[in-house]
């Protein structure tokens, strides 16, 4: 879910866009320096930016009977690792707000901050660190994404609340009561989304091993099945 | 190509350039937030509205399509400040000045969602892009945002291809399989991507690519009339504001 135009105030509007840029300029330095040195890289970007803003736009079943859209966050960093998620995040960002009315362009800072950054390296960050323990892939991937979605709604949960506190119990009571709405939904969507990321990434290990190794997730030798899902990175 | 962005393409402002659309567009975005927002955001929903309706020439059904998105997470958010958790009247109870704060919220985030809605109805995206370069944004940044975008139409409707496709083997009947289709429906999203990806710089290498996405960009001059027409009317909206403000009780 994205924080709709307009809804945050101009102060906090402006503080979301400012702590996201760090991030977002770190992912265009390394995007510049990436099509300088590979100029075709742009195709395969391009082509990545379109799989991420697509994967958003399917439509997931919900525990409660209704349905959601995935991040895509989290099999995007593992894909294509978090500064890069940054700007082609952020670019999915700009396009749901302008040719979607997701999400909004005074609020694109705290969605990009929440949905492009930390989404991305809360993710990523669980999936290395259980594949350092060998931890086998699929389980790597299924908290990755799980982690990626939840940390996103909990950063929104946490921008809400600080924009609205709660009049009587303050920013602790507002993150509760934004939380709690949150968490019906999106415990049960993290866990879909997790499991979807699972199922994709199963298939692309039988069908796309070549696009894998090129992006680093698997290691291009021959060999057992493990060294194949063996994490290069 | 998606609702918006094909009225964009028919738009009578289609010609105009995007610098005009964007200080009249994202003008009133930034009062409706910056305003308070009574008078002033409901001023700027009105204003939005008429120029959407009227000179923009946008088609109310399809612009009502587009505005119940944001309007839906709205009423969702502003829903929440209705009630206060903790004090003395019980763990959850009405907020004394919830309604008010409610209120306040949904008149000045749909009058901004108007706003940008004004811009995005107006200007095709093929339009902005190659122009955000003038605007400081890396060239091979822009070159991937021009990729990323040409290509998403291609994979939307491959998709939707695909999910027919599952639907008429019956991909859909149960649980299970509607999760066996989604999955195949993500992993061939990415193939599909990554194939046309190899296609196109196979294409383009044959024609001599050298990193750069050269392409046309219509021509079109910032409107001094229309953008200090632009200003006067957001000067206009402030002022007013303010006075009403004193004004109303």
């Amino acid at each position: 879910m994205h924080i709709t135009e307009g809804f945050l105030p101009p102060a906090h509007a402006v503080a979301w866009g400012v702590a996201s840029a760090p991030f977002v300029v770190h992912g265009v330095r390394s995007l510049t320096r990436e099509v300088r040195e590979h100029p075709e890289s742009t195709l395969l970007l391009g082509a990545s930016g379109a799989f991420t803003f697509v994967l958003s736009a399917l439509k997931l079943p919900s525990v409660t009977g209704s349905c959601s859209h995935p991040t895509g966050t989290g099999l995007g960093a593992i894909l294509f690792r978090p500064p890069i998620m940054a700007v082609l995040g952020t670019i999915t960002l700009l396009f749901q707000a302008l040719l979607l009315a997701h999400g909004g362009l005074t609020t694109l800072g705290a969605n990009a901050f929440s949905m492009a950054i930390v989404g991305p390296w809360a993710g990523y960050a669980i999936y290395r660190l259980l594949r350092r323990y060998d931890v086998p892939l699929m389980i790597a991937v299924f908290f990755g994404a799980f982690v990626a979605d939840l940390s996103t709604y909990c950063v929104t949960s946490v921008q809400l609340a600080l924009a609205f506190p709660d009049p009587s119990s303050g920013f602790m009571g507002a993150l509760g009561k934004f939380g709690s709405i949150f968490a019906i939904t999106q415990i049960p969507l993290a866990v879909s989304e997790g499991l979807l990321t699972v199922l994709v990434m199963r298939l692309l290990v039988q069908s796309s091993k070549g696009e894998l190794t090129r992006l680093g997730v698997l290691l291009g030798r021959q060999g057992s099945r493990d060294e194949t899902e063996a994490v290069a990175r | 190509m998606l609702p918006i962005d094909a009225a964009a393409h028919s738009s009578r402002w289609r010609r105009r350039h995007p610098v005009d659309k964007a200080v009249l567009g994202l003008g009133l975005t930034v009062l409706a937030i910056s305003l308070p927002p009574w008078p002033g955001a409901a001023l700027v929903l009105v204003t939005a509205l008429t120029v959407l309706l009227g000179p923009a020439g946008v088609p109310g059904r399809r612009l009502w399509r587009a505005y119940r998105v944001p309007l839906g997470f709205c009423v969702t958010g502003a829903a929440t400040l209705l009630v206060q958790v903790g004090g003395p009247q019980g763990f959850v109870s009405l907020a004394d000045d919830g309604p008010l704060r409610a209120g306040e919220l949904l008149l000045r985030t749909s009058a901004a969602s108007l706003g940008v809605l004004l811009f995005a109805f107006t200007t095709p995206m093929s339009d902005l892009l190659p122009r955000l370069v003038k605007a400081g944004v890396p060239a091979p940044v822009v070159d991937v945002a021009l990729v990323t975008y040409r290509m998403s139409f291609l994979l939307l409707d491959s998709m939707r291809r695909v999910r027919d496709a599952q639907a008429a083997r019956l991909g859909h009947t149960t649980r299970a399989a509607t999760w066996r289709s989604l999955a195949g429906l993500g992993a061939t999203a990415f193939v599909r991507s990554f194939d046309r990806a190899t296609r196109l710089h196979a294409g383009l290498a044959g024609r001599g690519y050298d990193g750069t996405l050269r392409v046309l960009v219509p021509e079109a001059k910032v409107s001094v009339r229309f953008t200090a027409a632009s200003c006067a009317l957001l000067a206009t909206l402030a002022a007013l504001t303010l006075v009403m403000e004193r004004a109303l009780p």
